[in-house]
């Protein structure tokens, strides 16, 4: 039982990672990170469960929190990016090269 | 009344957040009275952080936060450089955006909520308050590498760097789940506890530490995870580009040598991979900050390369009896020579940041030699050259790696300390041995020049400090 949770867990995780590495579209990677944010929360209450104790429920809320902070931070930036450059690509940005 | 105590200087750097914040809403306060309000809380927290001191290990607020916040001469000494870095980086914000005309009051009370975070990173002992720490902390950042939205490096900078630390901080939940699932608790008290009763190391347990370990590898800007640093470093402001390379190295190091120093067999397990990450952002500093033209990257690089050492600390930590004074006197060492070099560029670059190239730079000693000789310094400090701070923090930790039986680490410290010179004399060539091509006048207030000077004292202060005492 539990293990389905933490499967599907890890496979939201995954499919995140792959989201931020494979995209270019600067929504859609951010989107990939709140799937990984998530996945975190959703093996939080798996666990909770697990150990049946409150503790994971309190800090996946915690988490969601942080969460929607830093979404707002984000499309704060995707506005500006779309200010500058009319598009969301991250390639167009290429001009800071080490 | 002691919790209380210990927790007033965070209380008092959120409540000068909050008061910046409210004095935005008037149109008519200049931002320079900005700097020095902030200058001000930073300096009061700093005088109370000192006055109360530290201690053994003391959890506050037991009954409140429930274990989650502890104080000791460690996190009291993390604190101390982090209001220093605020400190400073606010005297050298004032002379720059005396010429840079695109700060607000916002930026100074987004960067004490943002030192709040740092402070509470330091005594975190918990994973979830450290992430809540950790992002407090970074959102705050994000938002000063891109304040000046007008630039189009600024905004590539914040992108990058909030999308990567963002990815960071998924990681960080996904660790701190883990190990809520293999050990039970967050808490760092319960996680020692539960290694000491199983020994033999549960996978939960090390997939957790793993992905928390690469995550603070992304704040630290250690090995694989480096190449962004030099990139957003150069897209910030100098003064702000100054205070994420210190206080924020200061506040991530001060949370990873806490959880590190768990227990000495979660740190004995851990043992080999720290020591491959910190041979690899050594020599993997080295070798992006030779290649560097602009003094902004270079700086970059050769925080990677400090990260590095700061590993090789953390590698040497006795986890039993654990202090951190080896890793908190480098933060400090390293805090002063890099806030001075960031200082000098502050009032040294001109508008729009004109001057950042090594050939920029050349025969400022025949204009400006008191600069020239300031930034000499600071670059003698950050090589390790006696008898100034950075040499001392580099033999404390080359003899503490010597003592934890680490000879390899320590051999490869001082190849890449000799390494590391190349790049830092290049200024050193550039500023003393050609003629001067223009005349380095600068504007503004001398707030930042004042500070440069007063970081010069502090260099060799804090390097005769444990020869004196």
């Amino acid at each position: 039982m539990i293990q389905d949770y933490l499967i599907l867990s890890i496979i939201l995780f995954c499919l995140g990672i792959l989201g931020v590495i494979t995209r270019r579209n600067v929504f859609t990677v951010f989107m990939s990170i709140e799937l990984m944010l998530n996945a975190a929360n959703l093996a939080f209450i798996a666990f909770s469960r697990l150990h049946e104790s409150m503790d994971g429920h309190v800090l996946a809320m915690m988490i969601m929190a942080v969460a929607a902070a830093e979404a707002a931070l984000a499309l704060a930036v995707v506005i500006l990016l779309h200010k500058h450059k009319g598009k969301l690509d991250t390639n167009v940005f290429s001009l800071l090269r080490g | 009344m002691q919790d209380f105590v210990s927790l007033l200087p965070l209380i008092v750097v959120g409540a000068g957040a909050i008061l910046l914040m409210l004095l935005a809403a008037f149109e008519k306060l200049e931002v320079e009275t900005g700097a020095l309000i902030s200058m001000v809380f930073y300096g009061a927290a700093f005088f109370i952080q000192l006055v109360v001191g530290g201690g053994p290990q003391d959890v506050i607020f037991d009954k409140i936060f429930n274990g989650m916040l502890a104080t000791s001469n460690f996190s009291m000494a993390a604190g101390l450089v982090i209001f220093g870095c605020g400190f400073f980086t606010s005297m050298s914000c004032h002379s720059y955006f005396g010429v840079n005309k695109f700060c607000t009051l916002d930026f100074y009370a987004i960067k004490m909520f943002s030192v709040c975070g740092m402070v509470l990173l330091t005594m975190a002992q918990e994973l979830v308050t450290a992430f809540i720490a950790l992002e407090i902390m970074s959102l705050g950042i994000y938002i000063l590498v891109g304040y000046d939205r007008t630039r189009l490096t600024a905004t590539e900078a914040i992108l990058k760097y909030l999308m990567l630390g963002a990815f960071a901080g998924a990681f960080f939940t996904m660790g701190a789940a883990l190990i809520y699932g293999g050990a039970g608790s967050t808490k760092f008290v319960a996680i020692s506890q539960f290694i000491a009763a199983n020994p033999a190391g549960q996978p939960l347990l090390i997939g957790g530490a793993f992905f928390i370990f690469i995550a603070i590898f992304f704040k630290i800007a250690a090995f694989p995870f480096h190449a962004w640093v030099v990139d957003v470093y150069d897209g910030a402001s100098a003064p702000v580009t100054g205070f994420m390379a210190t206080a924020l190295k200061a506040a991530v190091f001060a949370l990873f040598a806490n959880f590190i120093a768990l227990s000495s067999g979660f740190h004995g397990q851990w043992i080999d991979f720290l020591f491959w990450v910190a041979v690899l952002t050594m020599f993997g500093g080295n070798l992006v900050a030779i290649g560097q033209s602009n003094i902004k990257r270079m700086l970059a690089a050769s925080g990677i390369v400090h990260s590095g050492y700061l590993l090789i600390a953390l590698v040497a930590i006795n986890a039993e009896q654990f202090t951190g004074s080896v890793i908190g006197y480098y933060l400090a060492a390293y805090a002063v020579g890099t806030l001075g070099m960031f200082a000098a560029m502050s009032y040294l670059g001109g508008s729009g940041e004109k001057r950042v190239n090594f050939d920029d730079f050349k025969g400022l000693a025949k204009v400006r030699p008191y600069s020239a000789a300031a930034i000499t310094v600071f670059l003698l400090s950050m090589a390790g050259i006696p008898p100034t701070a950075g040499f001392m923090g580099k033999f404390y930790i080359i003899t503490s790696a010597i003592s934890a039986g680490q000879m390899a680490l320590a051999v490869l410290g001082v190849v890449s300390s000799i390494l590391s010179m190349w790049y830092y004399l290049r200024l050193v060539i550039s500023m003393y041995f050609h003629d001067a091509s223009e005349s380095f006048e600068t504007q503004g207030a001398p707030l930042a020049t004042i500070s440069t000077f007063v970081l010069v004292v502090f260099v060799f202060a804090i390097g005769l400090y444990p020869i004196v005492i």
